[in-house]
């Protein structure tokens, strides 16, 4: 399920595909908010699904997030145990939201065609 | 732990910082710092550490790597700034750019004549399926008595084909002066006039088949496959015979009634292989003496064989073992030899490959000329001493001078040059040096390959065509500049813009111990060549003047007597009635190297089953040899024409007596084939290299005629070449006569030693040039960084005595320091050098003063210069300035 960018459609060689792990991180920037840092976001990454992540790849996948127009960023407060250095906050814009709700609506359809499964009926809403 | 030692790893930090990205610095150091404070609180302060590592480690991605900024057009624009001023800076400073480049181009030359030298050296005998073709080498170890060898009995090569189905071919050849190969008097069979030619040899039509020598004329399956056919090199057909197809034609060697019969035109043998000949006659028939080609009695032919493609030589070796008990052992047996199967166990056999037969036959006896692959290391070596002393220089100034370029290095930084820019620049100026250099130095090695050639005694030709000439010069230059480049770029490329735009440059003196360091180099590497040159020019004197045994001055050789056949005697009576000549000898056999030699094993009478023989020569000689040869009697007396008996007598030389274990010689009897009464001792006498130990040797009388030695009485040696030619005349009008000085003879013997010696002064001398200009350049920086010091002092009364000092001092220092470390070094490769020399020179201590004190002298006539020049100046015109 490709989307494509139709604003920015003479780009359309940007991959607006979402990775597994990107689609967690875009999930984890909407439950965040005001705190939806790179440091932030790898610390909520590894306590909610107990696999180790550096800053790194965290920071990377966000970079991509926000070139495929997934999120915005601005620079917001500091701390002092940041040693006064501002942090990035990231924010979900609305064509990612978009996304991910395609992304939720598209595997809930799958699951719904799973014969053994369909007649659980799943309450994942 | 207190709270302020918890921070990150600061090495991590700053490789961080070295890589990302500025604009991401300030969220990704917050960010990692935020971790790291974490982890330190709910882990531990060196797992926080690690983790912070990783982290760092784990930014390498190419989103967070800062991306270089150039651009192409701007690049390219740089490059020819660069250029512009590394010209300008060129012509600005004549003196340093011409020394700069100079040296550097001398260094170049030198080492590209000698990679030239290596090339020739490496490039022997490349025939073609030169892989296939292997020497047969015989390897002996028998209770000590070890050596290899490369003659073989005349059947082996036939015998060793047939039993051996991988052999292809096995070819024979004779080069012994013993056979009549080497020099001979040659004439095509209508004319009337001989002219002596030399390169006779006898070979195989085989081996001339699988050497596979170009053919001019003839068939070269079949031109050497009748008895008494021969072939000849192109110069010779074109002399003899020019042209015309000298095929079929007949030649007389020798005055021989039996002419030869030319099979076949080669070309000529190239300069870089190791068989050298213009005349191949066959080995076709019996031509040495009846029963030859079935005798495995005598070694006499140095034999070749090319393997079938894909067979093992290594495996071959093995095999050939067989042929020591197949056809060896039963002729030892037979000829009842002391202890014949010890002595079979002790031969073995190599292939060696033919292409290393040039360089690769150390310690292997045979009869041609080769190199020696420790000089090819030796002079590679002394090639690279030589470019990285140029590189040194160059290295050298290019610092020296950084004072003058700080300030254009602290200007560009300013407006905007990072570090990387700078070493570009200086990188693209020492590349544009090293280009000049190389050019300049291509020319000069053409231009002195010529004398290079008469040096080394080679016939090199500058190889212009040669296709991988231009790119790998050009790969030099760039590696060359770029080594040479980086140091001064590194250095240069560090100043920090406000100190130096300030003047506060340390003036390029900060780096003076390693250019002091430089220098002790380049002159400890000058030190050593001067010593080695003295040493290999006392060796040389050493035997040139050695008592030797023999007097080999006022002696004449008249060669080519042979022709007058039984005139021989007549015309040496007819010398001795003139009143300059003192005595006349007839003998083939001289102490030099090139004449006729004979080894046999010798026994004590009835003792050859029970004792292992001793190997000496036995010569021919007639009565006066002795004397004319100034050789000396310990025991004993020379042959004499009233004793009827001394066809059976002979004298031996003191080695002989040693070897023999004879307590009194005179009297006694010894055998080869045949029974000698010993009738007199000679004094042992250098007939070989000085590098060998004098050998047993034996002298018996007998008819030889090639050389008439004469013992010349006069010191006016032109009138006696004179009337001995005017007698030479009356015997032989047709053939002109012939003639060299023993002296010169002995002499020509250690060429080598005297070609290595000249080499050696050659290239020392280049190399205390390139040192000297090296010098010569940094004193004159220094005068010039010290120029109002001295002025000052000069102001205030200093003497031109003690400013002298002052500017001297501490390069004498660095020149004594270079002669202290050359010395051990120096005295140790002479002395792996002089051990080849059975006898040889001692290395005293007046080499190294004398070395010591020309190395000062040099020195401080390069520095007087510019320091006198300091000195003299008028303070003045350095102190009006400010």
């Amino acid at each position: 399920m490709c989307v494509y960018d139709l604003q920015f459609s003479n780009k359309c060689m940007i991959e607006t595909r979402l990775g597994e792990f990107e689609e967690v991180i875009l999930i984890f920037v909407g439950i965040l908010g005001e705190q939806a840092y790179a440091f932030k976001l790898a610390e909520e990454f590894e306590s909610q699904t107990d696999r180790s992540v550096s800053i790194g790849a965290v920071h990377s996948t966000l970079t991509r997030l926000e070139g495929k127009g997934f999120l915005t960023s601005a620079m917001g407060e500091s701390t002092a145990e940041r040693g006064g250095r501002r942090k990035r906050i990231y924010t979900i814009t609305a064509y990612g939201r978009k996304t991910l709700k395609e992304s939720r609506d598209f595997k809930i359809a799958l699951w719904n065609q799973y014969p053994e499964l369909a007649t659980l009926k799943l309450k994942i809403v | 732990m207190s709270a302020r030692k918890i921070i990150p790893p600061p090495l991590a930090k700053q490789l961080l910082l070295r890589f990302l990205r500025d604009d991401l610095a300030e969220e990704v150091e917050g960010d990692l710092d935020e971790r790291f404070l974490a982890t330190s609180k709910s882990k531990s302060l060196i797992r926080a550490k690690l983790n912070y590592w990783y982290e760092v480690i784990h930014y390498i991605r190419p989103f967070a790597i800062r991306k270089s900024k150039n651009n192409h057009l701007t690049n390219y624009a740089m490059f020819e700034n660069y250029f512009k001023i590394g010209w300008r800076s060129l012509t600005k400073q004549k003196m340093y750019s011409i020394i700069k480049v100079g040296g550097f181009a001398i260094g170049i030359a030198a080492c590209l004549l000698i990679a030239l030298f290596i090339k020739d050296e490496l490039s022997y005998d490349k025939y073609p399926d030169a892989d296939r073709i292997y020497r047969i080498v015989e390897v002996w170890d028998y209770k000590g008595d070890k050596g290899k060898g490369v003659w073989f009995q005349a059947p082996f090569a036939n015998a060793i084909k047939e039993d051996y189905p991988e052999i292809e071919m096995a070819g024979r050849y004779n080069s012994s002066e013993l056979f009549g190969a080497g020099s001979k008097q040659i004439r095509p069979a209508d004319k009337a006039e001989n002219t002596y030619e030399e390169g006779f040899v006898f070979m195989d039509q085989e081996l001339v088949q699988m050497l596979n020598l170009p053919m001019i004329y003839g068939n070269p399956a079949h031109c050497l496959d009748e008895p008494n056919t021969i072939v000849i090199t192109k110069r010779k057909a074109e002399k003899y015979f020019p042209n015309e197809n000298p095929v079929g034609k007949l030649m007389i060697l020798n005055n021989d009634p039996k002419p030869y019969k030319i099979g076949g035109v080669i070309e000529n043998f190239p300069t870089n292989t190791h068989l050298q000949f213009d005349f191949l006659i066959t080995l076709k028939g019996d031509i040495f003496w009846k029963g030859e080609e079935t005798s495995w009695c005598c070694t006499n032919y140095p034999t070749y064989i090319k393997l079938r493609a894909g067979a093992d030589a290594a495996l071959l070796e093995k095999k050939l073992l067989k042929v020591v008990n197949k056809y060896l052992l039963p002729v030892w047996i037979k000829d009842g030899a002391a202890d014949p199967t010890g002595l079979s166990k002790a031969t073995s056999f190599k292939l060696q490959p033919i292409s290393d037969i040039h360089l690769k036959s150390e310690g292997i006896s045979d009869p041609v000329q080769h190199g020696d692959i420790r000089f090819v290391w030796l002079f590679g070596a002394v090639a690279g001493f030589i470019l990285i002393i140029a590189c040194i220089n160059f290295v050298n100034l290019s610092t020296a001078k950084s004072a003058n370029r700080a300030k254009e290095v602290g200007l560009r930084k300013t407006v905007g040059s990072n570090r990387s820019n700078i070493i570009n620049q200086f990188l693209t100026e020492s590349l544009l040096y090293s280009f000049l250099s190389f050019i300049i130095g291509i020319l000069l090695a053409w231009a002195l390959l010529p004398y290079f050639n008469l040096l080394a005694a080679k016939a090199i030709v500058f190889p212009w065509k040669e296709w991988s000439l231009f790119p790998l010069l050009i790969g030099a230059a760039v590696i060359v500049g770029l080594l040479a480049g980086v140091y001064p770029a590194f250095y240069l490329s560090s100043f920090m813009p406000v100190q130096v735009l300030k003047g506060n440059v340390s003036k390029g003196s900060k780096s003076s111990i390693t250019r002091s360091s430089l220098v002790v180099f380049q002159f400890t590497t000058s030190i050593i060549l001067i010593i080695a040159t003295f040493v290999i020019y006392r060796q040389v004197e050493y035997i040139l003047n050695k008592k030797i045994g023999f007097d080999k001055d006022q002696v004449l050789l008249i060669q080519g007597t042979n022709t007058l056949e039984k005139n021989v005697t007549a015309f040496k009576n007819e010398l001795l009635k003139l009143s300059q000549i003192k005595s006349a000898s007839v003998s083939d056999y001289l102490p030099i190297r090139g004449t006729k030699r004979n080894g046999n094993g010798f026994f004590i009478e009835g003792r050859s089953t029970v004792d292992k023989s001793v190997s000496g020569q036995i010569w021919k000689i007639d009565h006066d040899y002795i004397k004319t040869m100034g050789m000396k009697l310990v025991e004993g007396r020379s042959f004499s024409p009233e004793m009827l008996t001394d066809s059976s007598a002979i004298i031996i030389n003191q080695k002989m007596v040693k070897e023999l274990g004879l307590k009194d010689p005179i009297g006694k009897r010894i055998q080869n084939w045949q029974v000698y009464t010993i009738v007199g001792v000679v004094e042992d006498f250098h007939f070989e290299s000085l590098r060998d130990k004098i050998e047993p040797l034996a002298f018996v009388l007998g008819d030889q005629a090639s050389i008439v030695s004469v013992k010349v009485n006069s010191k006016e040696m032109a009138s006696v070449i004179q009337s001995i030619a005017a007698v030479w005349k009356t015997f032989s009008p047709n053939q002109p006569i012939r003639y060299t000085f023993l002296d010169e003879s002995f002499a020509r013997m250690y060429d080598d030693v005297q070609r290595m010696g000249r080499i050696f002064t050659t290239f020392a001398i280049l190399a205390i040039i390139v040192a000297c200009l090296g010098l010569f350049a940094l004193s004159a920086f220094m005068v010039e960084q010290r120029g109002k010091e001295i002025s000052i002092r000069l102001v205030l009364g200093a003497s031109l005595n003690s400013i002298f000092n002052l500017l001297t001092l501490n390069f004498l220092k660095l020149v004594f320091i270079s002669i202290i470390i050359a010395i051990p070094i120096a005295w140790y490769m002479m002395h792996k050098w002089l051990e080849d020399f059975t006898y040889r020179t001692e290395i005293t201590w007046d080499v190294f003063v004398l070395a010591g004190i020309m190395a000062v002298l040099i020195a401080l006539f390069t520095i007087s210069y510019q320091s006198i020049k300091a000195a003299l100046a008028n303070p003045v015109n350095s102190l009006k300035s400010e």
